[in-house]
């Protein structure tokens, strides 16, 4: 608790004791709100990228609209925070420092005792609770936690998202080891609010101080007995004389000026600074259809002759039905029975294409069987050079 | 009674003249019957006496016809190999239903995509399952795009020769699963080429490994749908996995079973699960193969391109992250599981908390609890406040 001091104190004011005494100052009040709404957001939009693959993770997420947008607000709010506590520092700072405040929310081993004196309390094993000044020991324990899990969110958030800066100092390995503090703190965090800070402000009594600002006598007197005789004996108080006050602005302001400066740049870093990841160029796997081009058969060219191109034309075209067996006596299985004909003679004389009778049932288009444009000129060409066997 | 005129030589005549009439009617049946009996091919064959009739041309070889395009047609249809097919019992004339009679009607077809068209709709007769799926494909969509290479039935599928495809329980015989990329390889040479070198095609194609997927494991058969599209993409991880967390098949090989859970517990994977909320989108988060290759998979102990090498691992990370320093590649930790020997500070940190968050909140529950039951035992004795 506040040492006495020896600083020669003004007159205690001598007043109608007050219905009520002021618990939290309108920054402080404003202030609890920016942490609570964030706080919320950054629980419920993280909570469900800790367990991507459950049903209700899968459903809060679409409710914000998808992973990307959720993180977005992820993001905004751990900003929001980052901002929130500049200004927690720098206030606390000015009280510390200017106003030379008591620092009621120091831990000790008071608060211990407390602790385990409320719990044997309730257990029935003692007869009183213990009497507590402005903050109990469950107010310090969700001040300090507080702290503690935002410094480690703070931190190991950082690293996620900016992992090439992170990774340029440190360890690759501290990436994961990041998030999994970061999950685990996460769990702690909102339990912790669920069970104790809900428990004390909400289920317990409703406590409406921190948004009116105000405790009743009552209240103060059940809750905060230490801190209400304090006051009433006028020690609660340490008001500084405008001199002084000023003295210590003149120093404080600078240096808060500069430390805000820095932390602000630090914060812009964490936010802005890092481009991650790109969009990459997906590689070019080449064309999707590429045929394998066939193994050609051997082609005997344009070679004018039965055993060039024109004889391997007849055979194939021609011999399923005009061989050994023909009915119509034409076989186009050698040469020989090429050039001889069938039972109506010869079908290929030699020099003659037009007189042909191959070439004139072949031009007329009712044969069975048809050679294409060019096979006819082929054969046409070959009839013309003499049908020559070589 | 009018006594038979006809002399009685006359009548034993018109007797032997009928009974040699007859004889040489059979005679003549016979003659007539005895060719269309006579099977060109090996006797014992199932196929029908339609059929048989039409391979004593269609069996000969080197029956071409060449088609305005250029391209040969090959009209011969080996005999044994179509008595070995699945269709070996059915007639000819039951998908070639337009040529009912010698001389055949002609063949009016420019090229050999025509031919094929000409009887893409037999297949459908019996196999309208997969046709229908087939008019759900990436191929038919290039089709009614107007691409005129995209394949149909037969190109994938020779009706003449094809085997039996699938055992009793439906599932591809082996034989079988090493022709699959060989198809598909006509029109996809290039993809190919690198399956071949891959760790999964050099397994298939090499020692007949029937673990490993061919191209129709990943890309469906019939209803083949776009690789290309974001929503292939955002659903690869569970294809990959349909092998991959099996460890029927994985410990044969000493490949982890993992792989799945720890790259969903990783910040990609995570990503990966949440945006398939939205499977059209297009996302940056890699995909399996996006770090390790698609057609030319390598493993990872490979000694060149393998991803265990630290180097080739910050090549790939430096695809998205070109920033990234030495150090970075090992913010992945590799689809291990963190232990003491891999990823011990993770190991760790989750270890911490594992105690400090119920060794926190333990006690403030008991406190919590505690301070209810005390206050209600208060209000119950009357008192008017907590």
């Amino acid at each position: 608790m506040s040492k006495p001091t020896n600083k020669k104190l003004p007159p205690a004011r001598k007043k109608k004791a007050p219905s009520t005494y002021e618990r939290f100052h309108w920054a402080q009040r404003i202030s609890h709100v920016f942490l609570l709404t964030s706080f919320s957001l950054l629980g419920i939009t993280g909570l469900p990228q800790k367990y991507p693959l459950a049903a209700w993770a899968q459903g809060m997420v679409r409710f914000f609209g998808g992973i990307e947008t959720t993180r977005l607000i992820h993001h905004i709010s751990a900003t929001v925070l980052m901002l929130l506590s500049i200004y927690h520092i720098l206030d606390i700072g000015y009280k510390i420092f200017v106003r030379r405040v008591r620092l009621t929310m120091l831990p000790g081993i008071k608060d211990a005792i407390d602790a385990w004196q409320s719990l044997t309390y309730n257990l029935g094993l003692r007869k009183t609770r213990p009497q507590m000044g402005r903050y109990t020991f469950e107010e310090k324990m969700e001040y300090w936690a507080l702290v503690w899990g935002t410094v480690i969110m703070g931190l190991t958030g950082f690293m996620m998202w900016n992992p090439i800066a992170a990774t340029r100092l440190l360890p690759g390995e501290i990436i994961p080891a990041a998030k999994a503090a970061h999950g685990g703190e996460a769990l702690l965090a909102v339990a912790a609010i669920v069970v104790w800070h809900m428990y004390s402000v909400h289920i317990k009594k409703f406590n409406k101080s921190m948004f009116t600002g105000k405790l009743t006598e009552a209240e103060m007197l059940h809750e905060h007995p230490l801190e209400l005789a304090d006051i009433k004996a006028g020690i609660a108080d340490r008001p500084v004389d405008p001199k002084t006050l000023r003295k210590r602005q003149i120093v404080y302001w600078p240096i808060a000026g500069v430390l805000a400066a820095a932390m602000l740049v630090g914060v812009y870093g964490f936010v802005g600074a890092e481009r991650t990841a790109t969009v990459p160029v997906r590689e070019n796997e080449g064309p999707v259809y590429l045929p394998q081009t066939p193994t050609p058969t051997p082609s005997a060219g344009t070679n004018l002759a039965w055993d060039g191109a024109v004889g391997p034309l007849f055979q194939s075209t021609c011999g399923v039905c005009h061989g050994a067996s023909s009915p119509s006596g034409l076989s186009f299985e050698t040469y020989a029975d090429a050039m001889r004909g069938g039972n109506d003679g010869q079908v290929i004389l030699p020099f003659d294409s037009a007189g042909s009778p191959l070439i004139i049932l072949q031009a007329s288009g009712t044969h069975f069987v048809s050679l294409t444009a060019d096979q006819f000129a082929l054969v046409q060409a070959w009839i013309d050079a003499g049908a020559p066997e070589k | 009674m009018q006594k038979n005129t006809t002399p009685l030589f006359l009548r034993k005549i018109r007797v032997a003249l009928i009974v040699v009439g007859l004889v040489f009617l059979l005679i003549a049946l016979i003659g007539i019957v005895q060719p269309a009996l006579a099977a060109p091919v090996s006797s014992g064959t199932a196929m029908s006496p339609q059929s048989t009739a039409c391979l004593t041309c269609h069996n000969k070889t080197n029956f071409n016809r060449t088609l305005p395009s250029g391209e040969i047609l090959s009209l011969t249809i080996d005999a044994d190999h179509f008595d070995s097919s699945v269709h070996r019992n059915i007639d000819c004339t039951d998908c070639h239903t337009g040529i009912t009679s010698f001389p055949h009607p002609k063949l009016i077809a420019q090229n050999l995509s025509d031919v094929s068209a000409q009887f893409s709709t037999s297949c459908q007769t019996c196999h309208a399952d997969q046709y229908d799926k087939t008019t759900d494909s990436v191929h038919q969509a290039a089709h009614d795009a107007g691409n005129t290479s995209t394949p149909l039935c037969t190109d994938c599928h020779n009706p003449h020769t094809q085997t039996q495809i699938t055992d009793d329980t439906g599932s591809l015989l082996a034989a079988a699963r090493t022709e699959v990329p060989e198809k598909c390889a006509k029109c996809h040479s290039g993809i190919y080429d690198q399956y071949q070198t891959s760790v999964h095609g050099s397994a298939l194609l090499g020692e007949g490994n029937v673990d490993v997927p061919t191209c129709i494991n990943c890309h469906g058969v019939h209803n083949i749908q776009d690789p290309t599209t974001n929503n292939f993409r955002l659903n690869s991880p569970e294809l990959c996995s349909n092998c991959h967390t099996d460890p029927q098949i994985m410990d044969k090989y000493g490949i982890s079973t993992n792989v799945l859970s720890s790259y969903v517990a990783d910040f990609h994977g995570t990503t990966v699960i949440f945006d398939q909320q939205t499977p059209e989108e297009a996302v940056n988060k890699p995909v399996c193969y996006d770090c390790h290759g698609v057609h030319d998979i390598q493993s990872v102990d490979d000694p060149e391109y393998g991803l265990e090498m630290k180097q080739n691992l910050l090549t790939t990370c430096q695809k998205c992250h070109p920033g990234a320093s030495a150090n970075f590649p090992d913010a992945w930790m590799n689809h291990y599981i963190p232990s003491p020997e891999h990823y011990p500070i993770v190991y760790y940190v989750q270890l911490f908390y594992k105690f400090f968050i119920p060794g926190v909140l333990g006690p403030m529950v008991i406190y919590v609890l505690s301070d209810i039951v005390r206050r209600l035992i208060e209000r119950r004795k009357g008192a008017k406040h907590a």
